[in-house]
């Protein structure tokens, strides 16, 4: 019994870092420039298409592929605030929060559309040939564990950017007081454009991880933008360490409930949690914000 | 004053025409015979169907070569006409359009939608203008008990699908003893569960485990491990391709045994994401299989460069095709209320690619699937044996 539910928190963390990754980027978009980014999960998926392209066409190395993605899609993020949300931010609040909506959500709908012309719309993921470990019943596959250590490395990656660079400096002063953060010198419009743009590149390497584990089309990107607001919103938006909290509580919850009752519950699961997790800890599990 | 109206008069002309680029005008003997379809072009379902608009373009090219459709009434072939918009694979989407070849484009008569989720609100819209459609790769046999007059449909019958599978393994050595069944949470994959569980239990084929799961479900790891403690000798998958890959895979990764592996929908996409070598599967039709329309079938894929094991449901809309404009020949003439009525004759045999079928009395094509087993990278038909391509490898050996 114990091989078993170790064998399901293996794959419980999997998955929620992986939910956790995909959030990283739509919490620090919507805790610095108060974006609530729809396109974020469609951005995640292309990445992932483009991705699995790149290796089914040239064989790239992840690594490489990853390191290629994050630049197009930090340029994108770039290009995607400049040109469709900061005009928005002149607006009142109300209008701002609602064309934020509409344009994500238009801009998801064309990117979905566009990625199904251009690669065609059936699934696709990366196929390693992977070796399995088999130890005391316990199994796990080198990709598996490349993933796992691709989560911690960005995630450590992050909290130090965050946490130990001028640019995580910057953003957490924009996001704690916008006004004090000018008279000292920094360009909140830049910060919030970066913020964006850096969202984006994170989603980028996270389709990179996800398609190792996972399938994807250009028109799931919906659900997983979903899926990492249920995790934000239970980890505490502006929260990274709670976002990964999140992610892993809600994978290994499903796949518990899978094993202990059934799959078919797996996804109404996070609804219930989120809803009791708002009612027990209405500011998420983690009240601090990383950001 | 009437220079601005006869200016009004002829825009709303003009306008009027190119809204209903191939008008029909009904028991004529004139111009085409229109036929109105939605294709999920894009969104979700594009994987199954992204290419059927080409497909429909090549249908009605190839088919026209032939003179077209022969009506009685007029003692001539006419060519036919095929208006195909996008549902976006929304159902609300294709019922408007739907509404809009009735009203807008005036076709003669309809064909599809495919899916069941689009089949149940369209076939409103045939009731209400009683106008016929043959839909295709719609298997939910509830939808044809429903008493609607207008509608058939071309698709594997969820209450026989996998029926050719079980008359096969229960003449395999050794013979499967236990089953466990892996079943999405979608009307179709459920409705082939429920019936085909009575021929697992004529075989003689115990029921160990049955397990369901959401389309969304990404980490199986809680139902393989329930697998694993059944030890069934077959594992039967009924569950659409896109969404199986991850648990093919960790069936894999978790090195889960069984004398074979089945799953409904295998298929070219799925093979290329997870390693399918050996899992046996349900096919509509695959190149190999002689028929009525093989040649032009062929000549349709050829001309819209579809593999069929990439779209496997692609000959059951082509059928559907076929299967309407052979009402309106039997009808003699384009008038919908004859053709509903040959489409609904009891005991009328049919003409489709792969063969010969009859309606059931909802009008829902009684096919059996033909069963494949992944060999080598290749699917290979190995039942019916009149139809095999190849043979079975029993117990499949990438899984025992």
């Amino acid at each position: 019994m114990i091989a078993i539910i170790v064998q399901l928190l293996i794959g419980g963390i999997l998955l929620g870092g992986l939910y956790a990754l995909i959030a990283f980027g739509l919490s620090l978009i919507y805790g610095v420039a108060r974006v609530l980014n729809f396109a974020h999960g469609t951005l995640l998926a292309i990445a992932g298409i483009a991705a699995s392209v790149m290796f089914a066409n040239w064989n790239l190395s992840p690594i490489v592929i990853a390191v290629i993605l994050f630049p197009v899609f930090f340029g994108f993020g770039w290009l995607m605030y400049v040109a469709l949300l900061e005009p928005l931010t002149h607006r009142n609040p109300m209008q701002m929060t609602v064309g934020t909506v509409l344009v994500t959500v238009g801009l998801l709908l064309v990117l979905s559309d566009l990625a199904a012309l251009f690669a065609g719309s059936t699934s696709k993921n990366i196929r390693l040939g992977a070796d399995v470990f088999a130890f005391g019943g316990i199994f796990m596959s080198t990709t598996d564990f490349y993933i796992l250590v691709g989560i911690v490395v960005l995630t450590l990656a992050l909290h130090l950017i965050l946490t130990r660079t001028w640019f995580g400096r910057a953003v957490r002063s924009v996001t704690q007081d916008s006004v004090g953060a000018r008279i000292c010198g920094v360009r909140a419009g830049a910060i919030h454009a970066a913020t964006v743009a850096f969202g984006s590149g994170i989603a980028a390497v996270a389709g990179m991880l996800y398609v190792l584990s996972y399938p994807i089309n250009p028109y799931e990107g919906f659900g997983l933008t979903v899926k990492a607001f249920t995790v934000i919103i239970l980890g505490g938006i502006g929260s990274l360490p709670g976002a990964l909290l999140a992610g892993i509580f809600l994978g290994v919850a499903e796949v518990l409930c899978g094993f202990f009752w059934t799959s078919d519950w797996a996804p109404g699961l996070s609804i219930m949690l989120l809803l009791a997790i708002l009612v027990v800890f209405p500011h998420g599990l983690l009240k601090r914000s990383a950001t | 004053m009437k220079r601005v109206c006869g200016v009004i008069a002829a825009g709303v002309f003009v306008l009027a025409s190119a809204a209903s680029p191939a008008a029909a005008k009904l028991n004529s003997c004139d111009g085409p015979v229109v036929l109105g379809t939605t294709i999920s072009v894009t969104g979700t379902n594009s994987s199954l169907a992204g290419r059927w608009d080409k497909m429909t373009d090549m249908f009605e090219r190839e088919f026209n070569k032939t003179g077209g459709v022969f009506l009685s009434s007029c003692n001539k072939k006419l060519p036919i006409k095929i208006v195909h918009y996008d549902d976006q694979s929304i159902a609300a989407t294709a019922v408007g359009l739907y509404e809009k070849m009735a009203t807008v484009d005036n076709v003669d008569l309809f064909v599809g939608p495919d899916w069941s989720t689009h089949g149940f609100p369209v076939s409103q819209v045939f009731e209400k203008y009683k106008i016929p459609s043959v839909m295709s790769n719609v298997a939910t046999p509830k939808l044809y008990q429903s008493g609607f007059h207008y509608i058939s449909g071309m698709a594997l019958d969820a209450a026989t699908w996998s029926k050719n599978y079980f008359d096969m393994v229960a003449q395999q050595n050794p013979k499967p003893k236990s089953v466990f069944w892996i079943v999405q949470d979608n009307l179709v994959t459920k409705a082939v569960q429920e019936h085909n569980a009575k021929y697992a239990d004529e075989a003689g084929i115990k029921t160990v485990g049955i397990e369901g799961f959401a389309g969304s479900t990404r980490n199986f790891s809680g139902i393989v491990l329930k697998i694993k403690a059944a030890q069934p000798d077959l594992i039967f998958i009924s569950a659409f391709d896109a969404v199986s890959v991850p648990l093919l895979q960790q069936m894999r990764q978790l090195q889960v045994k069984a004398m074979d592996v089945h799953h409904i929908m295998a298929s070219g996409s799925l093979a290329r994401q997870a390693d399918l070598e050996g899992v046996t599967g349900e096919i509509y039709w695959h190149e190999g299989i002689k028929g009525p329309y093989t040649e032009l079938a062929s000549a349709v894929l050829k001309a819209a460069d579809i593999k069929i094991f990439d779209y496997v449901w692609t000959v059951g809309r082509m059928d559907s095709y076929l299967v309407m404009l052979q009402a309106i020949e039997r009808a003699g003439a384009v008038d919908r209320e004859k053709v509903a009525a040959e489409l609904h004759k009891p005991g009328a045999t049919w003409k489709r690619v792969g063969g010969e079928f009859k309606f059931h009395q909802g009008g829902l094509s009684q096919i059996v699937s033909y069963t494949h087993q992944m060999q080598k990278g290749e699917p290979v038909v190995v039942w019916p044996k009149e139809q095999a391509t190849g043979k079975m490898i029993w117990p499949s050996p990438s899984w025992h």
